[in-house]
């Protein structure tokens, strides 16, 4: 195979990193705003930073409205992700594994909540979750991102099950394992790739959302995305700070991935679409 | 408790309705399990699909009358039944 | 809500011409409706998260609600006043024009970029989660970043297209310049998810089919469209519909950039829609508006379904 692919154009390496530069312009200029004082962001124009400082990183971990809101999200997200892997886990399993009355529709079904507009269900959540009591705490936020993230996850673990053979859990079964000790003894090692990218993408969507979030807390839970919203004032917009809170909320997102770039890249040569 | 779901007669009624047909085809596919067969939708169905496609037919057809049309909406209601019974048999 | 980065590796995982694999699999699959107690859960937290905020939906939108004993059943009279609001009718039109913009110039833009992608060596990994990186941003943080990065004063494409170009560019006050805004922002947002989709297509290309055209002497062109472009249907069909209905029900970013604004000019339909529900609290309209919604994606959704399962028997 002297050749990947066949013919490689000649160009194609320049024109995919200039991309890739198009690409990380906005962000580094994000990133350029969040350590430029207030003054020289609206002062005059420049490429690179005349002055460099901190003092947006300080006030966004010293003002209590910031950092625990920025907790807040971090919070819900992750009670979220493990939340909607422990539901999804044995769904996943009898859908990979079981033939039974309706589970075609009953996966379809799981879908379309995947795809329906959130701004659906804004109304009802708004009543159901100050009537039941979970407005405004990080248990109401993370059951309402299982709206999205529970059919993701029984998805993605079903693509991953799936590719598991069959045999093991006949061999294992005439070892005298019942399912329970099966499924956690050995079915769950196996797929610890298939864990991780859920989990990972779990929090990166419970992470995203604005929407619902938003709607259904006021202050205990408040998330960092609709903290965000509230730069604005009478006195203009604090854009020092804003691209600050904006630089600090992908952090954790580049965490995740980082840990998970195998298990992704994994998941990738699986599926030969 | 449910007060905040406000329910109403005829909305209880619609839902009742589905619940019953859920109950109706679980029923009839442990009586005689569903068959898939290609009909004028020219894909694929068995009779739970079929339902599925007639009830979202339906629904369209409601939403378009009422959207273009001032004639009365029992009317409309005949043309939807009518189109999920169509789509129900031959689809 | 996006489904986004997830199906790159859901559907990728699972998206192995499903007919086939259905047919060599399905009988190894046992008959046993025990499964059910396995769905269970799922079941019951998606009916809390969703069956009973709709089935709550469907009562609202028949009624005038003060409070839950203060109401007054108006039957269809909110679906046929929404169905014909021309600002929701003006919304659906340009949510339309927009979702259509977006696979115009996304599909081709991601299939170039995978085209030219590397293959192999150390720097595969990294210009994957470069090219990946604008999927996991927060949305609104993308909203943020092209909020700056787009304004004539201190944003770097905004002054640039002003002062470099001299071009007259301002997104808050011109309806034109907006729409291009958020129009480029979904562009730089989403181009990654399609890359990906064609990349991870791309790759699963038999070397033989190269070989064969490489002895033919084929142009670079010719083995695109004679062998790449064909072998990728199957994963731009996943990526036409994740756009179409991802860009339908676009809401954080727009939001972000421009609120739906100058005027109406990027007020599509959920924004639209958020704007009666929690700006207005007109629950009634709102939730008539929400079940037209919801039907269309419904429709949209199980035509893709059908389409996207269906298509290899």
């Amino acid at each position: 195979m002297a050749r990947v692919n066949g013919r490689r154009l000649p160009w194609a390496r320049t024109v995919f990193w200039l991309y890739v530069a198009t690409l990380m312009l906005p962000l580094l200029w994000m990133f350029g705003m969040s350590i430029r004082p207030n003054e020289d962001i609206l002062g005059s124009f420049s490429l690179v930073p005349q002055r460099v400082t901190f003092d947006n990183y300080a006030t966004f971990f010293t003002d209590s409205a910031w950092y625990s809101s920025y907790l807040n999200s971090i919070v819900y997200t992750s009670l979220n992700a493990v939340l909607s892997l422990i539901v999804a886990l044995p769904a996943a399993y009898a859908f990979s594994r079981f033939r039974f009355a309706g589970d075609k529709h009953l996966f379809f079904w799981l879908l379309t909540n995947r795809m329906a507009p959130p701004a659906v269900f804004l109304l009802p959540f708004f009543q159901i979750y100050q009537s039941v009591g979970l407005f405004d705490t990080h248990l109401g936020v993370a059951i309402a991102h299982m709206l999205f993230n529970v059919p993701l996850a029984v998805w993605i673990l079903e693509g991953f099950m799936s590719g598991i053979p069959r045999e093991i859990d006949e061999t294992a079964a005439i070892d005298g394992y019942s399912l329970p000790r099966f499924f956690v003894r050995i079915f769950l090692p196996m797929i610890r790739s298939a864990i991780g990218v859920t989990l990972f993408f779990c929090f990166m969507f419970s992470w995203v959302e604005l929407l619902i979030a938003r709607t259904i807390t006021s202050v205990n839970a408040k998330p960092i995305a609709a903290t965000m919203t509230r730069t604005v004032s009478a006195a203009g917009v604090d854009w020092g700070l804003l691209a600050t809170a904006g630089v600090l909320t992908i952090v954790p997102g580049a965490v995740v991935i980082w840990f998970v770039r195998n298990y992704i890249a994994k998941g990738f040569a699986l599926g030969r679409v | 408790m449910l007060d905040w779901m406000v329910w109403t007669v005829p909305t209880a009624l619609v839902f009742a309705g589905l619940a019953l047909l859920l109950v109706v085809m679980a029923v009839w596919a442990r009586l005689s399990p569903p068959v898939a067969r290609r009909g004028f939708l020219r894909i694929e169905t068995d009779r739970g699909d079929r339902l599925y496609i007639g009830l979202i037919s339906a629904a369209v057809v409601l939403a378009g009358w009422i959207a273009i049309s001032d004639l009365s909406m029992w009317l409309a209601l005949g043309c939807a039944l009518l189109v999920a019974v169509v789509i129900g048999i031959w689809g | 809500m996006s489904v986004a980065g997830g199906q790159v590796a859901g559907e990728v995982v699972t998206g192995e011409a499903p007919a086939e694999e259905e047919a060599s699999r399905a009988p190894l699959k046992r008959r046993d409706n025990r499964a059910w107690w396995l769905v269970l859960p799922v079941v019951l937290s998606v009916a809390f998260t969703a069956v009973i905020p709709l089935m709550t939906v469907v009562n609202f939108s028949v009624q005038d609600v003060f409070s839950p004993v203060d109401r007054v059943f108006v039957g269809l009279e909110w679906f046929q006043s929404i169905s014909r609001d021309p600002e929701v009718r003006a919304a659906l039109v340009r949510t339309l024009l927009f979702s259509a913009q977006v696979l115009l110039l996304e599909i081709p833009l991601g299939v170039a970029l995978a085209v030219v992608m590397p293959r192999r060596g150390a720097w595969v990994s990294v210009a994957l989660v470069l090219v990946a990186l604008p999927l996991l941003i927060p949305w609104n943080v993308v909203g943020t970043i092209w909020q700056i990065f787009a304004r004539g004063d201190i944003g770097l494409g905004g002054w640039t297209i002003n002062n470099v170009l001299g071009i007259n560019f301002n997104y808050t006050l011109d309806p034109a310049d907006a729409w291009i805004t958020v129009l480029v922002m979904d562009v730089w947002h989403w181009t990654p998810l399609v890359a990906l989709l064609a990349y991870a297509g791309l790759r699963s290309i038999p070397e033989p089919y190269f070989q064969a055209a490489q002895i033919d002497a084929a142009s670079a062109w010719a083995t695109f469209r004679h062998i790449q472009l064909p072998r990728l249907r199957g994963v731009l069909t996943i990526a036409i519909l994740l756009r179409f209905m991802d860009s339908f029900m676009i809401y954080t970013e727009p939001f972000v950039v421009t609120g739906g604004g100058p005027g109406n000019a990027t007020s599509f339909l959920s924004i639209l829609l958020s704007k009666i529900a929690v700006g207005q609290f007109d629950v009634g309209p709102a939730a008539a508006f929400s079940l037209l919604y919801f039907l269309i994606v419904q429709v949209f959704c199980y035509v893709f379904f059908t389409v996207l399962t269906r298509s290899g028997r």
